[in-house]
This record gives C-alpha cells, sequence and structure tokens, in this order.
C-alpha cells in the first residue's frame, strides 16, 4: 500500500499516525471519546439553526462572542504588577524620552553644520 | 392648538418620571445602576482568573471545553481573566479536507477561539514547523547578513582599485579646442617622462 512519507512541511495527518490506532490507552481513548462529542454537539446544534427554515436571523457564535468580549475586556482583570508595569513603562514612557533626545541630538547636529556651512547636502529628501 | 401642546408636556414629564429609576433627586436618579438590555450579559463577559475547582469546572462549560483541556492563563494581572490558553496553532496547520463549518477560517461553529486568533488565520502569520529548526535558520540569515555588512565595511575602509592619475589631453591641454588664442603661443604642457 501507500507509505506517506512525511516532508519538511507537512507533518503527518491525525489519521495516518499509528499512535491513534495502536498502543492507545484507556484515558487517552476516553478523552478522544469526550472531545468528539464535544465536537458533534457542537456540529449539530450548528447544522441545526442552519437548516432551520424558520430563521429569519444570523446565527449567533457563543465561542466568538466570548473571545470579542475577553479581547476587549482586558481592564477589569487588569493588574498593576511589577511585570506589567515594566511593559507599561518601556512601552509608553520609554520611547517619549528616547526619540526626544534621538530627535533632538540629531538636529542640533544639522543645525550646526547648517548654521557653520559644513553642510554638504543642498536638497534631502528625508531631512 | 394648545391641547397637543399641553399633551406632549404631561407626556414628556411622564417620561422623565420612568426613566429616573433612582430614588434621589436629581441627575443621580438618572445614573442608576441599570445597563441597558443590549449590552453583555454576565456570563458572556469573562470573569476572573479561576481559583476553586468549580470555578474551573464553570469556565470550560462555558468555553465549551473539557475540564482536564481547560487550561488559563497564568495569573500575572496581565487581564486575560478565565479565557482558556489554547495551543499556539495557526490555521495554516488545520487540516484542509476535512468539512469544517467556516472552511476558510478552518474553523467549526462554537469552538473555542484562540486568544491571537487574528493573527493565526491563513492571511496573516504561518506558524508551521519550518524545514530546518527556528535558530538554525536565524544563525544562516544574520550570519550570513553580518558577513556581508563586515566586508563591505572593510572595503570601505581599505580600497583597493586599479592605479589612477587625472586624464592627460594632446595639443597643450588642448589648448585651442578649449578656446584659446590661435596667434598666442600655449605653455608646453609635457604629460610624459622619458
Amino acid at each position: 500500500m501507500a507509505e506517506y512519507r512525511e516532508t519538511p512541511l507537512a507533518e503527518r495527518p491525525k489519521t495516518l499516525d499509528p499512535n491513534e490506532y495502536f498502543n492507545v490507552s484507556l484515558e487517552k481513548r476516553g478523552a478522544e471519546e469526550a472531545r468528539a462529542a464535544f465536537r458533534a454537539n457542537l456540529k449539530r446544534q450548528y447544522q441545526m439553526q442552519l437548516n432551520n427554515p424558520h430563521r429569519k436571523e444570523l446565527i449567533e457564535d457563543p465561542a466568538l462572542t466570548n473571545w470579542v468580549q475577553a479581547r476587549g475586556n482586558i481592564y477589569p482583570h487588569f493588574r498593576p504588577t511589577q511585570r506589567t508595569s515594566m511593559f507599561g513603562l518601556a512601552f509608553g514612557v520609554v520611547p517619549l524620552f528616547f526619540f526626544y533626545y534621538v530627535f533632538k541630538t540629531t538636529r542640533d547636529w544639522k543645525e550646526e553644520r547648517i548654521r557653520s556651512g559644513t553642510d554638504t547636502q543642498k536638497y534631502r529628501l528625508t531631512s | 392648538m394648545s391641547p397637543p401642546v399641553n399633551m406632549a408636556g404631561v407626556g414628556f414629564r411622564r417620561l422623565a418620571k420612568t426613566l429616573a429609576k433612582g430614588k434621589g433627586p436629581g441627575l443621580s436618579a438618572l445614573l442608576s445602576g441599570c445597563r441597558a438590555a443590549s449590552g453583555m450579559s454576565k456570563d458572556m463577559i469573562p470573569g476572573p482568573y479561576p481559583k476553586t475547582p468549580e470555578e474551573r469546572a464553570a469556565a470550560a462549560k462555558k468555553y465549551n471545553l473539557r475540564v482536564e483541556d481547560y487550561e488559563p492563563y497564568p495569573d500575572n494581572g496581565e487581564g486575560f481573566g478565565d479565557y482558556p490558553k489554547l495551543p499556539d496553532k495557526s490555521q495554516h496547520e488545520r487540516d484542509p479536507w476535512y468539512n469544517w463549518d467556516h472552511p476558510d477560517l478552518r474553523r467549526n461553529w462554537g469552538e473555542p477561539i484562540h486568544w491571537d486568533f487574528d493573527m493565526l488565520t491563513r492571511n496573516r502569520v504561518d506558524m508551521s514547523p519550518s524545514p530546518v529548526s527556528w535558530s538554525s535558520m536565524c544563525k544562516q540569515l544574520f550570519g550570513f547578513i553580518g558577513f556581508m555588512l563586515f566586508m563591505f565595511y572593510l572595503g570601505e575602509k581599505f580600497p583597493s582599485y586599479q592605479p589612477v592619475a587625472p586624464k592627460q589631453y594632446p595639443y597643450n591641454d588642448l589648448y585651442l579646442e578649449r578656446g584659446g588664442d590661435p596667434e598666442k603661443q600655449p605653455e608646453e604642457v609635457k604629460n610624459y617622462e622619458i
């Protein structure tokens, strides 16, 4: 029979993995069955709603709602710890001072060069 | 004419009274603790980090996961709450031949969504296993770029080219062609040494 050969960018699919069929402990099988039951239940719910001829509205996805709400409501569970404060400083405060000094210094150099007449480039695309 | 105006006045006052759910007078009456029904119900917003096993079970149920599979983000104040931590696999790696409910997203309806789902779609970041390990790829790329930059820097510092001199023109540096006076005798320009 055909032998599936794994290539660097294509890993072995789950259905062709021998560990799926041999050396499977009872608890693994139970876990897989439970997961498949979850999946089948969700599929059934979706199909029932999708093929319902009396349905007039959009099918609402609770997982999507959860995700959107989670991404939007980060602040209620935010706590200022050392790590979060470090992030806040690094991305909120340090760039202000850093860029102030960088821009000021480079532009002061340029100003000096222009005033003393040593600036050789008359026309610059980036000034 | 005047009765409708009176009616409108009465209606407005009644409307204001019904809106003022709070007990006290003035603005505080209007800003009482009720939220409009168009907002989110309390169970859809992620709750705080689950500490007890019952909270974990409830959270797993909310997110359609098995209790054993449910793993929240570590509680370090970054605001994840009880949202589950799913494995970091991009949608590129999912089986293209399976009958997904949403084939373009390779996702089923109701399946818990990864926190960075919008980053892991098929248009964006691809985290499939690479042919060589990440560290090896980084070393090769940055090694090559670094080496080339270093060699170019050396070339700037120590240039090496054929010996050159300013160009030498015949006829006394092209005296006549450059508009010199034909009557006058130009100075002799000797460009050679014997």
